[in-house]
């Protein structure tokens, strides 16, 4: 800096301190009909920075060797990656050319982000290459790595804004590679781009200097995530999310609630995949560190201040949303369970689950293997309540009523959580979700159940929490949820039925049943196709026509509403001839309705076969027991 | 429903894009910076129609007069149809958009166009209809009143919610009950007055904020001959600028393409889009997860095992899972437009000059995509493998009475017929002959054998 005086220099550190500022904070004042005010403003000093340093370089004697690189420089294609070796070749970074090329990179840098921020997005990227090729002359060090690192971050960006996410995958994986190899070959604290414009007494702390460039490198992480994402690489795009979480809390650089609710989705994302002690972690490590965030402000703090209205709200709203994160992992464990569990007509099959008894040795050892090698999550002092939440909720498939009925206690408590804040009024489709859940958890609960008794007095707390909900709502806007919730009322009322035939069964030795038992049986029965019959109705015109044509999303649920329609017509009990008449010429018709539609739309076959063909040999058989019904009638007049 | 259209408009320079037919063609004429990707690349877009608005001399131009003509009408022909009715319009600032969607006094766009339309309609044809006027603003994901006077004009933001009866609205949003043209303008002139435009140096009135004027319209009709009511929707949309690169603002992710979120802010929309792509196996995920989101617990958690039959092992088998995204404002309002019975039309708009290469190539292959946008919710439904079980064992009994009674009896004279059992069988309910039957409780399988 020979050339330069310390006043100069001194000048040029204000305008950066100057541009800097009017970048981070003045610019969120900006006005709405002028929004990039104090950017322009920050870019024409910026540019005046670069004039003064190019002239200085002019003006300075070793500027030969600055020449003479600029003729080697290469003409590349803006793909990154593939690059001769950055490590090896160039000016040492702490060299006076290397020093130099590095200001004029962040200079170069911060023209082009400034540019991007504004929306000039051809002219940002030609700053940004012109940091590329600065940087191409010099060796990474520790003087110039983390605009290595920010600038592939940068073009990242750009290029994946383009739709040319390879280019933007390059980009961010050298940066990636870079990294690594910086920290496994030299380590030290980094300087950071802001430090080339500071005076000497405003140097970085190294404690500083290492969160900066650890939250670059955070960047990059997150950056990739999305890139692989965009890619279709789930896996890996879940694995670089998972780290970018990591690596927030480790660093002490994240806001609890918000943190919180990302680790939660992430759990989402691991259900899916059925991995629950993934889940199970995610979950944990979203309520601990939702708690940080500290208390729900009361309704009268609320009441008061605006700010305690917000944050009250926004606590409530995520950690509501966190529990229903809990539910869900509830919900699939039990679902999960009993898919593993279920023979061929829907029952738990005994066998199986000796079975997967045996094997659960082996598989809680590999829990215990799975755990030491996982990605955990904490700080040194959430760790362990992270660990010890987890302990408290299982995470292997449950294999009897004891183990089901744990997992879908926690689930309930969640549900309890999430609906005092997702309330029917204002929140009609979050309510109810969380009621179908809820039924569900049931559902998967009293597969377990060996007692017939229970097992339909918990089918008849699914009835009791959908069915008033379901006939309250309007159909105009919630046509969709009316009908998931009919099939599903509709097919709760056929399970307790199929439940109180069995009971009566056992118990009906020889004896016919009693009054009261049909009776029961009979209602339960209409009831059921009452709700698949409302499921119909739902999908005719405003005349009341049936479609003829069923969309291929309603196609399967309607054949099988009319199949079990049929069905059902055909099992009610009744002791008057021309009842039961009625009852199995509306079975015929249901029948027969199934095997029309699917002679009259042949695509319609592959959604419904088996229910098709019994439908066909039903449609052949009835009428020859309705003729002996007719006849014998005939007879007994 | 969906479907798409291109409308182009001038800004000068040289041009980059052709259109003709449905094809808009797009030129790579900018010499790149880079030697490998200066080669020339020409890519054609295919979309219902496509429109060329940049030389009103020019024999292809089309007028706004033309575009009303093609998705004006069919706009409303949906709405009177009962349809709910969604037009959007989407594409770089400086394209467009508020040209197509309101226009400019002398060349009036698609939605003033609409709005005298539908008021000479519930004028002159049923005379006792109403039309409500509904005009709101969406600015970081902050709802204001378009049309409202006087002191509630401060009012921080409005709230989105939904009633269990009245569906999702903005709550204390405006009505305003229009019974001619002119007030319908008035109305919609001073809703424009107050939209927030901001200066940028590429347009000096870009939108930075998406519109929404709602039109909902009450029409008379006789069913079962009896006078009924049907309300339909009509929502025209006008997108804030596709290109947006505000860090600290949320993108929506009906106006996400592949870009990059820069803000670790918005790690938690990357991480929900991963959950929900992973639950959902169709290709078109970006643009479906925002259209499924419409309905809250539809698709995203009621998708059916649509070939019946739970599927085997704890590996298979979808899982349903929660994605603790709140909807943005735009999805939650347009949610019913957006659902099963609505139809959507979405105009791109796109610059032909080659400036703008890279962000109109972006905007078109946007609208290619959009295409697709379908809300399909699904029904949840449990694997009936009991049901079907029975059903056979019921054929079969059918099917063997039918032989012995053949057999028996080949001509068949009912009258006589006496054989208890299987006559019993077809004359009985199915209940009566379970408890005729014995019943073996088989405790080994849990399951019950009847036999008869």
């Amino acid at each position: 800096m020979a050339s330069l005086s310390s006043d100069e220099w001194r000048a040029i550190c204000d305008k950066f301190t100057n541009a800097q500022n009017l970048t981070d904070v003045e610019s969120r004042k900006d006005p709405d009909n002028d929004p990039f005010r104090s950017k322009y403003k920050a870019r024409e000093l910026l540019r005046e920075i670069y004039c003064s340093l190019k002239n200085f370089e002019a003006g300075d004697g070793e500027e030969d060797s600055g020449g003479e690189s600029g003729d080697q420089r290469p003409k590349e294609p803006p793909v990154d990656g593939q690059r001769e070796d950055v490590f090896g070749q160039g000016f040492s970074g702490d060299s006076p050319a290397g020093l130099r090329a590095a200001k004029l990179g962040a200079v170069e840098y911060y023209l082009g982000v400034n540019h991007v921020d504004t929306e000039e997005l051809s002219a940002g990227q030609e700053h940004l290459m012109n940091c590329m090729k600065l940087l191409e002359r010099c060796r990474v060090s520790s003087e110039n790595v983390s605009l290595f690192i920010h600038v592939r971050n940068q073009l990242g960006i750009l290029w994946a804004g383009r739709d040319e996410t390879e280019t933007a995958q390059g980009f961010l994986e050298t940066a990636e590679s870079i990294y690594q190899r910086y920290m496994k070959e030299d380590g030290s604290p980094p300087t950071d781009m802001t430090e080339y414009f500071t005076t000497e007494e405003k140097l970085l702390t190294h404690q500083e200097r290492t969160k900066r460039f650890e939250l670059a490198y955070t960047h990059t992480m997150y950056y990739l995530a999305q890139v692989y994402k965009n890619l279709g690489e789930t896996e890996r795009a879940a694995t670089y999310c998972h780290s970018t979480l990591q690596r927030q809390l480790q660093l002490n650089q994240f806001s609890p609630m918000e943190w919180a609710l990302n680790a939660a989705t992430l759990s989402q994302y691991y259900i899916t995949k059925g991995r629950y002690m993934e889940g199970r972690h995610c979950l944990a490590a979203a309520t601990v560190i939702s708690g940080l965030a500290g208390e729900v402000p009361s309704e009268a703090a609320a009441q008061e201040s605006e700010t305690e209205c917000e944050r009250r709200e926004q606590l409530r709203q995520k950690r509501a949303e966190i529990a229903r994160c809990w539910i869900k992992y509830g919900l699939n464990l039990l679902q999960d369970a009993k898919k593993l569990l279920e023979d061929n007509i829907g029952e738990l099959d005994s066998d199986r689950q000796e079975e997967l008894k045996r094997a659960r040795r082996r598989e809680e050892e590999e829990e215990e293997k799975g755990r030491k090698s996982a990605l955990l999550f904490g700080s040194e002092d959430t760790f362990d309540s992270i660990a010890s939440l987890e302990e408290k909720v299982p995470c292997l498939l449950p294999l009897d009523f004891t183990e089901a009925r744990a997992v879908f206690l926690v689930g309930q408590t969640y549900v309890t959580q999430a609906k005092e804040y997702f309330q029917m009024d204002g929140y009609v489709t979050d309510h109810i979700e969380i009621l179908q859940d809820h039924s569900s958890m049931f559902r998967g609960l009293a597969f377990f159940e060996e007692d017939l008794e229970r097992r339909c007095k918990m089918h008849k707390r699914r009835v009791d929490m959908l069915e008033p909900v379901c006939n309250d709502l309007n159909s105009q806007y919630y046509l969709m949820i009316r009908r998931q919730m009919m099939f599903e009322l509709a097919e709760t009322y056929n399970e307790m039925m199929d439940l109180k035939l069995t009971l009566a069964n056992r118990q009906a030795d020889t004896e016919s049943l009693d009054n009261h038992t049909i009776k029961k049986f009979n209602s339960l029965c209409s009831a059921s196709a009452k709700y698949f019959q409302m499921f119909l109705d739902s999908l005719c015109s405003p005349e009341g026509k049936s479609p003829e044509h069923l969309e291929e999303e309603v196609l399967r649920p309607a054949l099988v509403a009319r199949f079990r329609v049929a069905r059902l017509h055909s099992q009610l009990i009744s002791s008057v001839p021309t009842m039961q008449l009625d009852n199995l010429n509306r079975s015929l018709e249901n029948y027969k309705y199934v095997v029309e539609y699917c002679d009259a739309h042949p695509e319609a076959v592959a959604a419904v076969e088996t229910e098709l063909e019994l439908s066909r040999e039903m449609a052949g058989l009835l009428p020859l027991k309705i003729n002996r019904l007719k006849a014998r009638m005939a007879e007994n007049n | 429903m969906a479907s798409s259209q291109v409308e182009l408009s001038a800004d000068g320079g040289r041009v980059a894009v052709q259109v003709e037919d449905k094809f808009v063609r797009i030129r790579n004429v900018k010499v790149s910076v880079f030697a490998v990707d200066s080669r020339e690349k020409l890519l054609e877009f295919c979309f219902d129609y496509c429109y060329w608005s940049v030389d009103p001399a020019d024999p292809h131009y089309a007028s706004q007069e033309e575009v009303f003509q093609d998705l004006g009408v069919s706009v409303l022909s949906g709405a009177s149809e009962g349809y709910n009715v969604c037009l959007f319009a989407y594409g770089q600032t400086g394209s467009g958009k508020t040209y197509t969607m309101m226009g400019t006094p002398d060349s009036i766009g698609l939605t003033p166009r609409i709005c005298q339309v539908c008021l000479r309609i519930c004028v002159h044809v049923f005379s006792s209809l109403c039309s409500h006027f509904s005009f709101l603003e969406i600015y970081n994901e902050r709802v204001r009143d378009l049309l409202r006077r006087g002191e509630q004009k401060k009012r921080a933001s409005l709230r989105v919610r939904e009633h269990p009866d009245k569906g999702p609205y903005v709550q204390d949003l405006s009505q305003h009950v229009v019974s001619d043209c002119k007030q319908a303008m008035d109305l919609l002139e001073e809703g424009i007055a107050n939209r927030i435009t901001a200066a940028t140096h590429n347009h000096d009135a870009s939108s930075r904020s998406h519109a929404i004027f709602t039109i909902q319209y009450t029409q008379a009709i006789l069913e079962n001959n009896l006078p009924s009511e049907t309300v339909s929707k009509i929502n025209l949309v006008d997108l804030a600028g596709s290109e947006r690169a505000d860090p600290h603002y949320c993108r929506d992710r009906l106006t996400e393409g592949s870009n990059i979120n820069k803000s670790l802010v918005t790690l938690g929309i990357v991480i929900s889009a991963l959950a929900q792509n992973s639950q959902m196996s169709s290709s078109c995920q970006s643009i479906n997860s925002m259209a499924s989101e419409g309905d809250g617990s539809t698709v995203g958690s009621h998708s059916s095992s649509l070939s019946g039959g739970g599927g085997g092992g704890g590996g298979g088998g979808r899982r349903h899972c929660f994605i603790p995204y709140r909807d943005s404002v735009l999805t939650w309002l347009l949610k019913d437009s957006l659902g099963g019975n609505s139809k959507t039309i979405m105009i791109a708009t796109v610059s032909p000059s080659a400036n703008s290469y890279n962000e109109t190539l972006s905007t078109l292959r946007y609208a290619a995509h959009a295409r697709n946008i379908v809300n399909k919710p699904r029904v949840n439904e449990d694997a009936n493998v009991r049901l079907i079980r029975e059903l056979r064992e019921e054929i079969d009994r059918l099917k063997s009475m039918l032989l012995s009674f053949e057999m028996r009896n080949p001509s068949p004279s009912l009258s006589d017929e006496r054989d208890g059992n299987l006559s019993d069988i077809v004359l009985q309910n199915e209940l009566k002959v379970m408890q005729m039957a014995t019943v073996i409780f088989d405790t080994s399988s849990q399951s019950l054998v009847i036999f008869s």
